[in-house]
């Protein structure tokens, strides 16, 4: 039989993919939400996380970057 | 799930091929219509035209097509298809059984009325009404269409100093340019900014487009406006028109177009009126933007070119005009203001911003036609490029490239993720199942992802019932 899920499919790079993975184990957004890791750049997901999601990802990229100039 | 809205500016050609053909055939009455539609034919099409012009009995499409070398085939083609889309000819059965094609006799009647002369004046000249004690000359016409445009779109960036009327701010409304919410004043959206960051005679084509769309459920007639436009465009600058014998829904449509800056009338219930020059370039400004980059001056901005960009992400605006500033700030924080310059720079977070409110640093904009869509522009970016100050133009290329990169790479961070709704299929049984299942959902076209060596699909939800249904059916036969 067939199993079917729903769900999003979530396209990213490698390392990103890593992250995605990182915040599932320490379950970072209050549950794990990843059902399926499909390959290097694709990741099966709860649907309901997508805007917390976002979020983290915009906190981790805030925090990766610094002023480029003085004002 | 990219929620950003695209602004989509269509050319004439595709505007007409939208409408119905009992309205084309009205709109090819009048000569002017004729005639701007000619004009914007690309010169293949505008020779076959003139070919058929004066012919009365139709052409065998054999002869038609020895017209072109056997390579041009493909130019060929495309200019049937065009001529067809707009309803400028049909086929006709010849009497040996060949198809041949003829020109629309509405409009061939009308083309060659407007080519040779004859039939009845479009406007009438205000000689009729003795010489205007109030005329007006070219560079105040300018001024006045520069004017109340301006005043437009500083209504957009919601400057308090800038009141329209009701009927221009509904027009704004259902354009999407703007929205409202329940009685408070109406506020931009996405596709507003947009639209600011347009070039004047696109945005001047996209709102007359949302115009004419609104018009019929004014009741005006769509006909009527159309060539009362394409005659306007034929005007001649500095010259005043009579509105003698204009009717009703056309008198709105005059007040409406003064309110733009399209046409100056001293007072409303004055008898003669002057096209601007905005009216004039306005069917012609399409062809004329989209073949060239918009590089440099860009008509009808009042400063040419005032912004220069620094390498270490500043910006010089030398301006005064407040909805210049408005702009800048749109996507840059101001940091000075002097009374010629205003400092300001380009940070990550006031361009994350500008692109939460929905403009983008790369995306295609205003896709005029798809004929002459050719290059990509961000919209900050050709903001940048078309109000660059004439220093920055001597530079090569006009843009410091660490800056563009850098914009571009800033808007590209919000999408590392890419989002996409579907169900998964996995653990099928066979690989012939796995097969099957496949070809089906990608025959539906609703196949987003694929993995062959573990059996898996990813479906899209909106093929997931088609789906679901065949594979029952498979599993009940076999």
């Amino acid at each position: 039989m067939v199993n079917v899920l729903k769900g999003v499919l979530v396209e990213c790079d490698p390392a990103m993919k890593q992250f995605l993975l990182y915040l599932d184990e320490t379950t970072a957004l209050g549950k794990k939400f990843i059902i399926q890791d499909l390959d290097d750049t694709h990741v099966f997901i709860l649907a309901e996380v997508v805007h917390i999601l976002q979020e983290r990802v915009g906190e981790l990229m805030d925090q990766n970057s610094f002023p480029i100039t003085q004002k | 799930m990219k929620l950003r809205v695209q602004l989509q500016c269509k050319n004439l050609h595709e505007y007409l091929k939208e409408l119905s053909p009992e309205i084309l055939d009205r709109l090819y009455n009048h000569p002017a219509t004729c005639l701007a539609v000619y004009r914007e034919l690309p010169p293949l099409a505008k020779n076959y035209v003139m070919r058929m012009l004066f012919l009365d009995q139709p052409l065998p499409q054999a002869a038609v097509a020895l017209w072109v070398k056997k390579d041009s085939e493909k130019d060929h083609d495309q200019c049937v298809s065009v001529l067809s889309g707009l309803r400028l000819w049909h086929s006709q059965q010849l009497q040996g059984g060949l198809q041949g094609n003829i020109l629309n006799p509405v409009f061939k009647d009308n083309l060659r009325i407007a080519l040779l002369g004859g039939g009845k004046s479009w406007a009438d000249q205000g000689d009729s009404l003795g010489p205007d004690r109030h005329a007006r000359d070219v560079e105040s016409l300018d001024k006045y269409a520069l004017e109340r445009w301006e005043v437009v779109l500083h209504f957009m960036v919601g400057c308090p100093s800038a009141a329209v009327s009701q009927d221009l701010s509904q027009l704004l409304i259902q354009a999407g340019l703007m929205r409202t919410e329940a009685g408070d004043a109406p506020c931009i959206t996405s596709a507003g900014f947009q639209f600011l960051l347009l070039d004047t005679a696109s945005q001047l084509w996209y709102f007359t487009l949302q115009y004419l769309n609104t018009a019929q459920t004014r009741g005006m007639d769509l006909v009527e406006i159309l060539s009362f436009l394409f005659q306007l465009s034929f005007s001649t600058l500095g010259r005043d028109y009579s509105v003698e014998g204009m009717s009703e829904s056309l008198l709105t449509f005059l007040q409406h177009l003064r309110e733009f800056g399209l046409v100056f009338q001293r007072k409303r219930k004055s008898r003669r009126y002057y096209p601007t020059r905005l009216a004039i370039t306005l069917s012609a400004g399409v062809s004329a933007n989209s073949s060239s980059t918009a590089m440099g001056a860009t008509p009808g901005t009042g400063d040419s070119g005032f912004i220069v960009v620094e390498t270490n992400y500043r910006l010089y605006a030398y301006t005064n005009s407040e909805l210049q500033i408005a702009l800048v700030a749109l996507f840059s924080e101001c940091l000075y203001r002097f009374p010629n310059v205003v400092v300001a720079q380009v940070t990550r977070e006031s361009v994350q911003q500008a692109i939460a409110n929905g403009i983008t640093a790369q995306q295609y904009i205003g896709v005029l036609v798809l004929l002459y869509m050719a290059e990509l522009f961000g919209e900050i970016l050709h903001f940048l490029r078309t109000r660059a100050h004439p220093v920055m133009l001597k530079q090569n290329p006009v843009l410091p490239p660490t800056i563009t990169d850098q914009i571009r790479l800033w808007e590209l961070e919000r999408d590392r993720l890419q989002f996409s709704e579907g169900v998964l299929y996995n653990q099928f049984l066979s690989q012939a199942d796995f097969e099957v299942l496949r070809d089906r959902a990608q025959g539906l076209g609703c196949l987003v992802w694929q993995n062959v060596a573990h059996r898996v699909i990813v479906v899209s939800p909106q093929g997931h019932g088609e789906v679901k249904r065949f594979w029952k059916r498979q599993k009940s036969h076999t």
